[in-house]
């Protein structure tokens, strides 16, 4: 029986599960699990009820870690080679995506330096994917602050070989036969610092959420702006400037049940990472980009967050996200922020599901 | 038996075990030997400065690194960032 919501928040020093009531205005907390490690991304996986876990280590390096008892028992698998010949290492994992419904035992993983895995055994091996690794415009690719990182992996609902994921910065990709090639799709997405301002490829999108009710809307939180496509990334239409306080920021909520409703948390640009106006502030759209309203009742004041790229999260009840001060934030009933922890290490990564008891 | 000791992070990977006693003539193999090897070897095939192996009261790297002979009653020890900084 459903009783609420957990979350999986990935944390700089381990993972912390969060859980509360329907109504989401208490939350316990349990952890750290794999004490000691980076949790950059944690999911459930619905499909089989495994929780999976992108975990790295500064001396030990990339892990994915997986666990079939709810977080007492972890097996690690390090079993993500890379062809001898590529002249690559693999750096990091930084986004574990379940795969179709249909694949119960396929897994993909987004990883550092601008790499794709994908496993058919639920995660215990692994194999990169040649068309990614070898694509024709990884030279126009460059690292960001956090590394040249491959996130976003996002798989249609209704066609699995309809996928779609993000390089920071190398830009959006998508592939229409499962991940046997990759085409940019990138018109009209602007690169801000460069002389030509719109090339084929080189953006650096900082998160990139396919709508799950909307065929063919997909949002972007871009380093340069934020943006929507209502025809599967063929083409973009750029939506920060109406009440926006400017277009960087990282983070991309969404509403599973209205697609023109969007939230994201505007931060003060890529020299500074941190929100405005000496406030924490999210900002909601309930007209597909056309005008945004600040909504920040129950957030502190003053201020200067900052919120990771991983580190938000929605389902058909809520929004919730995560900062780097240690705070995790749940949107309640009446529109108001509850704070559902605080002192947490550096939040990573937020990720939600319901609660069964 | 050589005995290997590891610290507390690595143990949590090996099942919450610290000690192991493995049939090894060298450093190196002793290591592979653990289950825990592919995140020790990882970490010292660079070599990296945060992780340390000795052999005794002997840092390994200054007699052979992984080729650095061990035989019974020997003790190596993994040590995981010692800075604290």
């Amino acid at each position: 029986m459903v009783v609420g919501v957990r979350a999986l928040i990935g944390t700089s020093k381990g993972l912390f599960i969060l859980t509360a009531g329907t109504d989401r205005r208490r939350w316990d907390i349990e952890g750290p699990m794999l004490a000691g490690w980076s949790v950059f991304h944690a999911v459930v996986d619905h499909r089989t009820g495994e929780w999976i876990a992108a975990a790295n280590h500064m001396v030990f390096g990339p892990t994915i870690q997986r666990s079939s008892d709810e977080g007492r028992t972890w097996t690690r698998s390090t079993d993500m080679p890379l062809p001898a010949d590529c002249g690559l290492e693999l750096k990091a994992v930084w986004h574990v995506e379940p795969g179709h419904a249909t694949q119960p035992d396929t897994l993909f993983l987004g990883a550092d330096p601008g790499l794709l895995f994908r496993s058919d055994d639920r995660g215990a091996s692994w194999h990169v994917n040649e068309a990614l690794l070898h694509h024709r415009t990884r030279d126009t690719w460059n690292p960001s602050a956090g590394g040249l990182m491959c996130h976003g992996v996002q798989i249609d609902a209704a066609d699995p070989d309809l996928m779609f994921l993000a390089v920071s910065a190398g830009g959006a990709f998508r592939s229409t036969d499962a991940g046997a090639s990759w085409a940019p799709i990138n018109k009209g997405v602007e690169i801000d610092m460069l002389p030509n301002p719109y090339p084929e490829s080189g953006q650096c999108v900082h998160k990139l959420v396919l709508h799950p009710g909307r065929p063919g809307r997909v949002w972007q939180q871009n380093h340069c702006g934020v943006y929507r496509s209502d025809d599967h990334g063929d083409s973009w239409d750029r939506v920060d400037g109406n009440g926006l306080p400017g277009p960087f920021g990282f983070v991309l909520m969404l509403s599973p049940g209205d697609p023109d409703v969007a939230y994201v948390i505007p931060e003060r640009s890529y020299e500074y990472h941190y929100t405005p106006d000496r406030r924490l502030s999210v900002y909601k759209t309930t007209n597909a980009g056309k005008a945004w309203d600040r909504m920040d009742a129950g957030l502190p004041q003053p201020a200067w967050a900052a919120v990771m790229r991983e580190a938000s999260a929605f389902d058909t009840e809520s929004v919730y996200f995560g900062t780097q001060s240690g705070s995790l934030f749940a949107l309640t009933d009446d529109e108001r922020w509850c704070e559902g922890a605080r002192h947490l290490p550096p939040v990573l990564s937020v990720e939600v599901s319901p609660w069964s008891k | 038996m050589v005995q290997v000791m590891l610290p507390s992070l690595l143990a949590s990977q090996a099942g919450e075990q610290r000690r192991f006693e493995v049939d090894a003539p060298t450093v190196g193999e002793a290591l592979q030997a653990l289950p825990v090897a592919d995140l020790v070897m990882r970490a010292l095939v660079k070599p990296d400065p945060y992780l340390l192996v000795y052999v005794n009261d002997t840092n390994a790297a200054e007699s052979g690194g992984m080729a650095c002979p061990v035989s019974e009653k020997d003790e190596i020890r993994v040590l995981s960032i010692l800075a604290g900084g």
